[in-house]
C-alpha cells in the first residue's frame, strides 16, 4: 500500500458538475492549475512519433535545435509539452534523460509541466527522474493485466505525477462506447480505491480513432468518444479526459484545410462533453466559428455520424478543395514582435529572456553597427547582463535564468571571438601588446564544502569568455595561491557558505599580502557581505578585495577589473565605497525614533506674524565687484591660522607662548598680501541673493512665484533629526523655521551665493610660475576668508533690509560669533548635509548667469572661495547637526525628492544609521 | 507504526502551534569548539579539516550535542531535529575524499558512484544518523517525562552538496555531476538509519533543489515499501527573494504541487531569507496547501558582523512568528540558522495560546459545506 492517504471524498461523490470538480494541478518551475471550462493545450511537436523533424534532430543529436522546438511550443501557448522518444533508432532512456535535463536548464521551457510519453516503462521512469515538478505520465493501461497496472501506477504516484490511462485492457483497445466506459471505470476503481491515486490526477484517454475510413463500423468512432467522455465526467468524479486529436482526421492527411476543420469541430463537441485536454498541433487548428459553413456541416455530419453518406460527401468536398489549390493550411506563423526593435534592444531582450535563436545574427549586426567587437561586449551585451543582474537582485529572475542568460551571452561572445582575434593580431603586428582573456581561479575555502553557488559563478564567467580554473571545495589557502601563481591567473575568487569560512577568507587575504600578490581578490557566498568584506577582509590586502553579491554580478566586476580603460576608475570608486562602509561600521549605531515620532517632536514654535519679516525689496539682487576693503572688516581670522596649521583662537593666538611669534608673522604677511589684493584688484567679489514667499509643507519648504502664493516655484527638501534624545530636546529640521502652510501666515525664505574667488586661479598660477608657492597659498587662504566675510557681510545687509538687523548694534567680533537673529545654513553642512540642494539655489538665483559661479557634477562650487546658503529669519531658528537618520526617513526623502534610494544613500552616507543594501 | 492520520503529532498540530528547535551550527559555535575537539581520538588522523562537519560532533562530542538538544527542549521545542543535515555518503565525501578538481579532474557520476559504494563513508553516514537519532530520542523522552509533554524527534534530511538541477559545465547544460539514482541510494541509507535510531518523523528540509528533494521523497517511500514502516513526512523548502527554491527556481505553489502526493504531515519554509521576506511565500503556501504548515526561518539575513551571524534577536523572531501565528498561517514554528535556544524560547512564548492554522479534514469539510 502506498504512503498516500485514501481519498474518502472521491468515493462519496457520485456525480460532479464542473463547479465542484477538483482541477488538475501540475507544475514545472511554475504552478499550473486547470481553469474550469478552459481546455488544456498540450504541445506535441517534441514527439518523435508525431514530428519527423524532431525525430531527425534527436537522431542526429542536434539537441540544441530540439530544445528550441520545445521553446516554440511554450511560446505558442502550450500549457504542457508532450515528450516522446519512441522510435526504433533512438535509445529512449538516454534520449529522454538528456533532453529533459537540457530542458531543465531552459527556464522559459522548464516553467511548464512536461508529459513523459512512452510505451516503454523504463523510458517513463527515466523521465520521471528528471522532473522537479509534477508532470504527466503518458501512459499506463490494463493491457498487461491488473498487477502490472497497479505497480506502474504506484510508481507514478511515488514520483508525483498525473497519469494518462488508455482505454485498453487484456482484450485490447476499446473502440465502442461500452468498452470504453467499462475499462475506464475499472481502472478508476483500482487507482482510487487500491493505489490511492488522487482522482483529479487520473486522465483517461478513451481512444480517438480515425473516422471516414470508408468502413461503416468506424463511422460512430467520433460519437463513441464524445459519449464516453460525457459518461466519464458524470460518473468518475474529478477524473479528466484527454485524447490524441489528430488521429480522428487521419483519412484526410495531405489536406490540411479539411483536417484543421475536423480537429476544431471535433474538439468543439468533445470539450462540450467535458474533454479537458488533448494532444494536438496548435498550428493545425482552425477557429471553430471561422470554419466555412458548408465545410462545417460536412465535417459535423461525419464526426457526429449524422448521415450514411457523410464520408463520401466530405471526401468529394476535400478533393474539390485540393484541385482548387485551397487545401493548404490557414494558420500562419506570426513574426515575433520583439524582433522589430533596435539591435541593442533585441540583444538585451535575448539575454533577459535567454533566447539564443537570433543571437548570432543580432550580434553580427551590432558588430557592424558599432565597429569593434569589444564595443559590442562592453556595450549592449554587458548592458543586457546588467539588466539580468538587476532583475535577479530584485527577485524577479531566478538563478537558472541567470545561467541561461550567460549561456546566450556565451554564444554572442563566441561569435565575436574570431573578430577579436583578428583585431588582436592586427594590433600585435603593429607592435601593440594585447592582453589575453581573463583567467580566474575559483575555490571554496578550506573548511567549507558548499560549491553549488560557486559553480554557477564559474559557468557565468566561462560563458563570458573567462578561463575558469575551479579548484573545488575545502581548498587550503596555500593551494589556491600556488595554483594562481602557476596559472598566472588574473584574479582569485573565494566562496563560502558558512560563517567560519569568513575567517578563512581573511586568512587568504593576509597570505596574499604576505606573499606580495598583486591580483584582485573576489569574495562571495551566502554569509559574506559587502560590509564584512570592507571591514574584515579588505584591510588585510593592499589590492582590491571586492564582494560579489551573486552570479549575476560577477561579470561586471571582473570585466571592470580587467579592462584597461575602466580599471582605475572602478578601483577608486570601489575603494571610496568600502572606506565609507568602514566608517559607517565604525561609528556607533544611534538609538533613533521613527520618522513619524520625530515629526511629532518638531521645534515647538508659536507662529505669529510679528516674527515674520517682509523683505523690503523682494526679488533677486546681484552685487558685482563688491568692495574688498569692506569685506576685510568682516574677516574671521581664526580659520586663517588653521589653514596654516596653527591651532588657536584669534586674537589670543598672537600671544600664545609657543605659536605667538609665528602667528604674528603670518598675520602680518596676510595683511600685506591683502593690501596687495585690494590695491591691485587681484580678485573680484560677486554675490547674488533673493527672498521668496514660502511655506513649510511637511519637511519640505515650498517657494512661490509671488505673494499670491498659488504657483510653486521650487522646493527645498530638508531632513529631520532622528536621534532619540533625552529630555525635551526637539527633533529639528530646517523646515521647522518656516511658517507651516496651514498657519496661513506669509513667511519668506532666502538664498544666496557669494564668491571672492574670481581671478584667484590666475593670480595663484602667476605666483607658482615664479616658484612662489607661499604667496599662492596665501592668496587662496585669504580669498577663502574674504568669501566667508562676504557671506557674513551680506547676511548683515540682508538682516538690515528685513528690518530686524537695524536693531542689532553688534561689533564685528559679535557678528563673527553669530550673536544675531536668523541663520544662513549651507547645503552640505551639518543642518542639511545633502549637497544636491545647492542645485535649487542655483536655479532660484540663476547663479551661474549672474556671477559665473558654477556647481560641478559632485555639487562642489567653482571657483573655490565661494559660499552659498539659505536664509531663515525666525527668532527661534538655529544651527544644529542632523546626525544619524534611519531608512524610513531616507525612503521618505527619496520619494519627496524624486531621487533614487541608492543616490540618496550615496549623498547621505555619513548620516545613515544603517548599512545600505 | 501509527498511521499518519492518527499520529499524536498531527493531533497536536490541530490543537496548537508546535515548536521546532533552532540552529545546530550557530549554537555549536557558542561552545568554542576547536578542530581537535571534533576530531577526538577517532578522527585524529583525518586528512582534511573537520571543524565545519558539524554532524561529526554527535559522535565525538555527544555531551555537547545532547546539551544543545536539551537546551532547545527546555526552551519549549516540541520537535527536535537530529544533527544529520550532512549525514549522507555524498555530503560526507566532501570532508574525507580528495576533490578531483584540485588536480584538474572533475566530479561526475563516475566519481560519485565510488562514493556511493564506499564502505567507510556508508558506515560513517549510518552511524551519525543512528547515533544522532538515539541521542535525540533519549533527551526528547527525558524532557517529556520531566515535563509531562510529549516531544518528537525529526530525522533531518538535508539538501546535499550536489544539485540534480544544475550543470557546473559551461559547455553542457545537460551535464549533472550525480544521478538521481545515486542521490536516492544515499538518501535511502540515511532514511533507514534515522528510523533505526528512533525518529518519530522524517524531515526533508532546506530544499533549494526540488529534484534533490524528490529523490529524497522517492527514497523515503521506497524504504517504507521495502521495510514496511510508515512515518509521517515533513517537507520544508528554502526559498529566495522571489519565493523560488534557490537553486532549481521552483515557485512556492509549483513546489507544493510537486510534493503534495506524499501527503506529508506538514509542508513549509525554512532557512534562506528570514521571516519578513519569507512572509508572502509563507502565506501563499498556507493558502494553497491542505496539510499543516511549518515555518522556521533564519534569524533574518546573514550579517557576518553580528554575534550569531544573523540580524534578528530573540525578541524580533518572537514578534515575527507571533504575527504569523496570529494571522493563522502556521502549525509549526521555530528557527533555522542564527536561532539559539533563547530565540526558540522567545518564539514559544510569543505563540503561547495562539490558535493554529486550520487544515486537513476539518478545514476541507468546512469548505465543502460552505461551497
Amino acid at each position: 500500500m502506498s504512503v498516500a492517504d485514501r481519498d474518502p471524498l472521491a468515493a462519496s461523490l457520485k456525480s460532479t458538475d464542473r463547479t465542484t470538480e477538483r482541477p488538475l494541478r501540475l507544475s514545472g518551475s511554475q504552478a499550473f492549475t486547470q481553469q474550469p471550462g478552459v481546455y488544456i493545450m498540450i504541445g506535441e511537436r517534441t514527439n518523435v512519433a508525431g514530428s519527423p523533424k524532431f525525430a531527425k534532430l534527436i537522431k542526429e543529436s542536434k539537441y540544441e535545435e530540439a530544445v528550441s522546438v520545445a521553446r516554440q511550443q511554450v511560446e505558442n501557448g502550450a500549457n504542457v509539452i508532450d515528450i516522446c522518444m519512441d522510435e526504433g533508432m533512438i535509445d529512449g532512456v538516454a534520449a529522454m534523460t538528456r533532453f529533459l535535463l537540457l530542458l531543465a536548464s531552459e527556464p522559459e521551457v522548464a516553467k511548464v509541466p512536461f508529459m513523459v510519453d512512452s510505451s516503454k516503462w523504463e523510458v517513463i521512469e527515466a523521465g520521471l527522474k528528471c522532473l522537479q515538478g509534477k508532470g504527466i505520465v503518458n501512459s499506463i493501461s490494463l493491457k498487461e493485466g491488473e498487477e502490472k497496472f497497479r505497480q506502474n501506477a504506484s510508481t507514478v504516484l511515488k514520483y508525483g505525477a498525473a497519469v494518462v490511462v488508455m482505454a485498453f485492457d487484456e482484450q485490447g483497445q476499446a473502440a465502442t462506447y461500452e468498452d470504453k466506459i467499462r475499462i475506464c471505470e475499472r481502472a478508476y476503481r483500482i487507482l482510487v480505491d487500491e493505489v490511492g491515486f488522487a482522482p483529479q490526477d487520473i486522465i483517461f484517454d478513451p481512444n480517438i480513432l480515425t473516422v471516414a475510413t470508408g468502413m461503416e463500423e468506424h463511422n460512430n468512432y467520433g460519437v463513441d468518444f464524445i459519449n464516453a467522455t460525457r459518461w466519464i465526467k458524470q460518473n468518475l468524479p474529478h477524473a479528466k479526459v484527454s485524447g490524441g486529436v489528430s488521429n480522428i482526421s487521419f483519412s484526410f492527411r495531405g489536406n490540411n484545410k479539411v483536417r484543421e476543420a475536423i480537429h476544431s469541430a471535433f474538439l468543439y463537441h468533445a470539450i462540450g462533453a467535458g474533454m479537458d485536454m488533448g494532444i494536438v498541433n496548435a498550428g493545425m487548428l482552425e477557429v471553430y466559428e471561422e470554419i466555412e459553413p458548408e465545410l462545417k456541416v460536412l465535417v459535423e455530419d461525419v464526426l457526429l455520424n449524422r448521415r450514411p453518406d457523410a464520408t463520401e460527401r466530405l471526401v468529394d468536398f476535400g478533393e474539390a478543395l485540393k484541385a482548387s489549390g485551397a487545401g493548404n493550411s490557414v494558420t500562419e506563423k506570426k513574426t515575433e514582435e520583439w524582433r522589430l526593435g533596435r539591435v541593442e534592444d533585441r540583444l538585451s531582450h535575448a539575454l533577459v529572456k535567454g533566447i539564443d535563436t537570433y543571437i548570432v545574427e543580432d550580434t553580427e549586426e551590432a558588430r557592424v553597427k558599432l565597429g569593434r567587437p569589444l564595443d559590442v561586449i562592453e556595450g549592449p551585451l554587458m548592458a543586457g547582463m546588467g539588466v539580468v543582474g538587476d532583475l535577479f537582485g530584485a527577485g524577479k529572475m531566478f538563478l537558472p535564468q541567470v545561467v541561461k542568460s550567460a549561456r546566450v551571452m556565451k554564444k554572442a561572445v563566441a561569435h565575436l571571438t574570431p573578430f577579436m582575434e583578428e583585431e588582436k593580431a592586427a594590433l600585435a603586428a603593429a607592435g601593440i601588446e594585447v592582453k589575453a582573456q581573463g583567467k580566474i581561479v575559483l575555490a571554496t575555502v578550506k573548511g567549507d564544502v558548499h560549491d553549488i553557488g560557486k559553480n554557477i559563478v564559474g559557468v557565468v564567467l566561462a560563458c563570458n569568455n573567462y578561463e575558469v580554473i575551479d579548484m573545488g571545495v575545502m581548498v587550503p589557502a596555500e593551494k589556491i595561491l600556488e595554483r594562481a601563481k602557476t596559472e598566472k591567473a588574473d584574479m582569485i575568487g573565494l566562496s563560502g557558505l558558512i560563517t567560519p569560512s569568513l575567517d578563512e577568507m581573511v586568512h587568504v587575504a593576509r597570505e596574499m599580502e604576505r606573499q606580495g600578490f598583486k591580483l584582485p581578490l573576489l569574495v562571495g557566498g551566502a554569509t559574506t557581505s559587502r560590509t564584512h568584506t570592507a571591514v574584515k577582509i579588505a584591510p588585510h590586502y593592499s589590492q582590491p578585495v571586492v564582494h560579489v553579491l551573486d552570479a549575476s554580478r560577477a561579470v561586471p566586476v571582473t570585466t571592470s577589473l580587467l579592462s584597461v580603460e575602466s580599471k582605475q576608475a572602478f578601483i577608486e570608486q570601489h575603494q571610496a565605497e568600502y572606506e565609507s562602509l568602514r566608517r559607517a561600521h565604525a561609528s556607533p549605531k544611534q538609538s533613533t525614533v521613527s520618522l513619524a515620532t520625530a515629526r511629532e517632536r518638531r521645534t515647538p514654535i508659536e507662529w505669529c506674524s510679528k516674527d515674520l519679516p517682509v523683505p523690503s525689496s523682494p526679488g533677486v539682487h546681484e552685487l558685482q565687484e563688491f568692495p574688498l576693503a569692506t569685506l576685510r572688516e568682516f574677516i574671521d581670522w581664526t580659520p586663517f591660522f588653521h589653514t596654516w596649521g596653527l591651532k588657536g583662537v584669534y586674537p589670543r593666538i598672537l600671544d600664545d607662548e609657543r605659536q605667538g611669534i609665528e602667528a604674528r608673522k603670518l598675520l602680518a604677511d596676510g595683511h600685506a598680501m591683502l593690501d596687495r589684493i585690494i590695491a591691485e584688484k587681484m580678485v573680484t567679489a560677486r554675490a547674488v541673493y533673493g527672498f521668496f514667499p514660502a511655506s513649510a509643507v511637511g519637511d519640505d519648504v515650498e517657494l512661490y512665484t509671488d505673494e499670491a502664493r498659488t504657483t510653486v516655484l521650487d522646493r527645498f527638501h530638508f531632513l529631520r533629526q532622528q536621534a532619540n534624545r533625552e529630555g525635551s530636546e526637539p527633533c529639528r529640521s530646517l523646515s521647522d523655521f518656516i511658517a507651516p502652510k496651514e498657519t496661513g501666515l506669509p513667511d519668506h525664505i532666502g538664498a544666496f551665493a557669494v564668491t571672492a574667488g574670481i581671478g584667484m586661479k590666475e593670480v595663484c598660477e602667476r605666483f607658482r610660475a615664479d616658484n612662489d608657492d607661499y604667496s599662492a597659498i596665501m592668496v587662496e587662504a585669504l580669498t577663502d576668508r574674504l568669501a566667508e566675510a562676504f557671506a557674513e557681510c551680506l547676511h548683515k545687509r540682508v538682516r538690515d533690509e528685513l528690518g530686524y538687523g537695524l536693531e542689532e548694534n553688534l561689533t564685528p567680533a559679535q557678528l563673527i560669533e553669530e550673536r544675531y537673529r536668523g541663520i544662513r545654513p549651507a547645503p552640505g553642512y551639518p543642518a542639511c548635509p545633502d549637497h544636491t540642494e545647492k542645485g535649487t539655489i542655483w536655479r532660484l538665483l540663476d547663479v551661474e548667469a549672474r556671477t559665473g559661479m558654477q556647481i560641478t557634477e559632485s555639487f562642489a562650487m567653482w571657483p573655490g572661495s565661494s559660499v552659498s546658503g539659505i536664509y531663515f529669519s525666525h527668532p527661534q531658528s538655529r544651527y544644529f547637526s542632523l546626525g544619524k537618520i534611519d531608512r524610513d526617513q531616507v525612503e521618505d526623502y527619496h520619494t519627496r525628492k524624486g531621487m533614487s534610494m541608492a543616490e540618496v544613500e550615496r549623498w547621505l552616507a555619513p548620516n545613515l544609521n544603517y548599512e545600505p543594501s | 507504526m501509527t498511521p499518519v492520520q492518527q499520529h499524536p503529532l498531527r493531533k497536536i498540530l490541530e490543537d496548537r502551534i508546535a515548536i521546532i528547535d533552532g540552529a545546530m551550527g550557530t549554537t555549536i559555535r557558542t561552545y568554542g569548539m576547536q578542530e581537535a575537539d571534533i576530531r577526538g581520538e577517532r578522527f585524529k588522523d583525518a586528512p582534511k579539516d573537520l571543524l565545519n562537519n558539524g554532524d561529526i560532533f554527535s559522535l565525538t562530542q555527544p555531551a555537547m550535542i545532547c546539551d544543545i538538544h536539551r537546551s532547545f527542549l527546555e526552551a519549549g521545542a516540541d520537535i527536535i531535529e537530529t544533527n544529520t543535515f550532512g549525514a549522507t555518503s555524498i555530503s560526507q565525501s566532501e570532508f574525507f575524499v580528495d576533490d578531483p578538481r584540485e588536480h584538474g579532474g572533475r566530479k561526475d557520476p563516475e566519481f560519485y558512484q565510488k562514493i556511493i559504494d564506499d564502505r567507510f563513508l556508508n558506515d560513517l553516514a549510518w552511524e551519525i544518523n543512528e547515533r544522532s537519532a538515539q541521542q535525540c530520542r533519549e533527551w526528547a523522552d527525558r524532557v517529556a517525562n520531566d515535563t509531562g509533554r510529549q516531544r518528537f524527534v525529526a530525522g533531518a534530511i538535508g539538501p546535499l552538496t550536489v544539485s540534480l538541477s544544475n550543470s557546473p559545465d559551461a559547455d553542457d547544460p545537460g551535464f549533472r555531476v550525480v544521478t538521481f539514482d545515486q542521490v536516492k541510494t544515499a538518501y535511502m541509507q540515511q532514511t533507514r538509519a534515522l528510523i533505526a535510531g528512533g525518529s518519530d518523523v522524517l524531515l526533508v528540509e532546506t530544499i533549494f533543489d526540488s529534484l534533490n528533494a524528490k529523490a529524497a521523497l522517492v527514497a523515503i517511500q521506497e524504504v517504507f515499501e521495502q521495510d514496511g514502516n510508515i512515518l509521517p513526512i515533513m517537507i520544508s523548502a528554502a526559498v529566495g527573494r522571489g519565493g523560488e527554491t534557490m537553486i532549481s527556481a521552483q515557485t512556492t505553489e509549483a513546489f507544493w504541487n510537486a510534493v503534495e502526493h506524499v501527503r506529508p504531515l506538514s509542508v513549509g519554509l525554512n532557512c534562506s531569507i528570514g521571516p519578513d521576506l519569507m512572509y508572502p511565500f509563507l502565506s501563499e503556501l498556507s493558502e494553497k496547501s491542505d496539510v499543516a504548515v511549518s515555518c522556521y526561518p533564519n534569524a533574518g539575513l546573514p550579517n557576518p558582523l553580528s554575534e550569531t551571524g544573523f540580524d534578528l534577536k530573540p525578541a524580533d523572531m518572537g514578534r515575527f512568528l507571533g504575527q504569523f501565528g496570529g494571522e493563522g498561517l502556521i502549525n509549526i514554528a521555530g528557527g533555522c540558522c542564527g536561532n539559539t535556544p533563547e530565540h526558540i524560547a522567545a518564539i514559544a512564548r510569543a505563540l503561547e495560546g495562539i490558535a493554529p492554522r486550520r487544515f486537513g479534514a476539518t478545514a476541507a469539510d468546512k469548505k465543502e459545506v460552505t461551497a
